[in-house]
């Protein structure tokens, strides 16, 4: 068994997207469930949230956006720059909580107090720009883990695998000009799903060319055609760049029974990707794979999917 | 949707007078692949591609080599100087095809599928270059038409061809306020349906795909559909 971190707290819960929207506190009780009912809360080192600090947010985020969201949070305004992203006067604080019980969570791995962790938070964070909060998005939380470990942590290469249903803007063009971070995403295919990037040619700018890959997936294909994208475009990738360490952008709205796209990836599928990134961990990364959480909303399929996923950063 | 708005208007041009190695040269340097031919008035009065260079050039100019066949009946020197001596004004198509500012996109997308030519010259009422308008240029233009340069969800929804279908689809997403990037109308295979492809500019269709369910639609399966379900003419 395998020392596993999870960051849980209902301090979570708190940032409210609004009514009807399915990016809803909903999905962490779902899953804090499935977690709890697989009885394997008692293996788990539980990591409780703090609030990051600004400097931190500041390594991806420009300073103005930071103040914008604040402002429109505490002013009350139920989005924010978007249709999509529903806000409540306690988002701009939930999102620093995201952000920090990352950090303090890397911060474990580093010192060797537990070998990886999921990381169950709100809100997302994978679509999230320099300066634009999209699809939900307001902080990229896996971009300033990323920038996290190579300045507190002195890390060269961050490897990112992404396989939430959506492609993750944000991520990809944070370091799209970066050599020392691989962006890898499998995603519906752009012209299908949001958020219409994460095309096969886009692979990377300047000193960066080279260390994106994307693999897209088109509608209604699942298992088998993720199992050869992954083995064909990820595998042999992470083998040249050899990842220090790998942060994983997990969603779950690739399942079959997610209405959020046309994707058709069982529970079975999920486990097997995972098991894959822990095999890639455990070649290249002395084991440290987090996982952040990004989407995934179907309400009654995420307990499983969750207990899977901590089943297999446990290995048990 | 105006030629105007889409074309573009600082235009590289070149003298009638000049030489074709100006004109390459011109060329590669601007990375183009059309030179309008203007006189001193700004008047157009020709075109020429890097077709007409390329047939007028022997490969090994073009290249940068040496040229000098011994077995030719003229010498390597001779061949030179009568290339070099080739202007702009034997080699351009005298007249071009031309299109006003005031055309609009979807008749330059005709013409240039008519004419087969890869750029049309903008002129205005009395014959001056205003522009140059490139199938790169239509692409651009189209890509914004279909608005996929901004983050959004394809939905394709069959319907059938009766009045007022489009205006409660359309109702049925405002409503959910979801804002439209494009919406397309196609031919469906099955008979009296109409195929309507709405670019949604949000992450979120899950409500708005139920409620047109309710509301007694069927949404096309994203693999089934796409403009080339439609039968295919053998020709181009
Ligand atoms: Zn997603």
């Amino acid at each position: 068994m395998r020392k596993t971190g999870y960051l849980h707290d209902m301090r979570y819960l708190l940032h409210d997207t609004g009514p009807y929207h399915p990016e809803m506190p909903e999905r962490l009780i779902a899953i804090h469930n499935g977690i709890k009912d697989g009885g394997l809360l008692d293996h788990l080192t539980i990591i409780p949230a703090s609030r990051a600090e600004l400097k931190w947010i500041e390594t991806v985020h420009d300073k103005n956006y930071i103040r914008r969201f604040e402002e429109i949070c505490l002013c009350g305004h139920t989005t924010f720059e978007d249709q999509d992203n529903g806000i409540c006067h306690d988002s701009y604080e939930t999102a620093f909580l995201a952000v920090g019980g990352i950090l303090d969570t890397i911060d474990m791995v580093m010192e060797g107090k537990i070998d990886n962790a999921f990381c169950a938070v709100r809100p997302p964070g994978h679509h999230a720009e320099q300066n634009k909060a999209m699809g939900f998005c307001y902080f990229n939380n896996v971009a300033i883990a990323a920038r996290y470990l190579q300045m507190k942590w002195g890390i060269n290469r961050v490897g990112i695998i992404d396989f939430d249903v959506h492609h993750g803007n944000g991520t990809q063009h944070i370091f799209e000009t970066d050599p020392t971070v691989f962006y890898y995403s499998i995603h519906e295919h752009p012209s299908f799903a949001y958020p219409g990037t994460g095309r096969e040619f886009e692979n990377g700018a300047m000193e960066g060319k080279g260390f994106t890959k994307n693999s897209p997936v088109l509608p209604g294909q699942g298992d088998d055609i993720y199992k050869m994208l992954i083995e064909r475009d990820l595998l042999p990738a992470f083998e040249r760049f050899e990842p220090e360490i790998i942060l994983v952008s997990t969603g779950f709205d690739a399942h079959k029974d997610d209405e959020m796209a046309d994707i058709s990836v069982t529970t079975e599928g999920f486990s097997w990707i995972m098991e894959t990134i822990m095999k890639l961990g455990d070649t290249y990364s002395k084991g440290r794979v987090i996982s952040v959480l990004e989407g995934g909303y179907c309400i009654p399929r995420l307990p499983e999917l969750a207990k899977e996923h901590v089943q297999i950063l446990l290995n048990v | 949707m105006f030629v105007s708005n889409s074309m573009v208007r600082k235009v590289i041009t070149i003298d009638k007078e000049a030489s074709v190695f100006e004109a390459h040269e011109k060329m590669t340097s601007n990375k183009i692949r059309h030179l309008p031919v203007v006189d001193g008035e700004k008047r157009l009065i020709g075109i020429v591609t890097d077709r007409d260079i390329r047939s007028a050039l022997p490969f090994s100019l073009l290249k940068g080599r040496e040229i000098g066949d011994e077995k030719s009946s003229c010498s390597a020197e001779e061949e030179k100087a009568k290339i070099a001596a080739l202007k702009v004004k034997d080699i351009m198509t005298a007249n071009p095809i031309t299109i006003s500012p005031m055309y609009t996109i979807q008749d330059a997308l005709l013409m240039i599928q008519r004419e087969k030519v890869g750029a049309f010259p903008v002129v205005d009422s009395d014959g001056t270059l205003t522009g140059i308008l490139s199938v790169r240029d239509l692409l651009r233009a189209f890509i914004n038409v279909l608005g996929i340069n901004e983050p959004g969800t394809l939905v394709g929804i069959l319907v059938e061809e009766k009045i007022g279908q489009l205006k409660k689809i359309v109702d049925a997403i405002t409503e959910e306020q979801i804002s439209f990037g494009s919406i397309l109308v196609a031919r469906h295979w099955e008979p009296n349906t109409r195929a309507v492809f709405t670019y949604l500019l949000t992450n979120n269709v899950m409500r708005v795909k139920k409620k047109l369910k309710s509301l007694g639609y069927t949404l096309l399966d994203p693999m089934e559909w796409y403009l080339d379900q439609l039968p295919k003419s053998d020709k181009n």
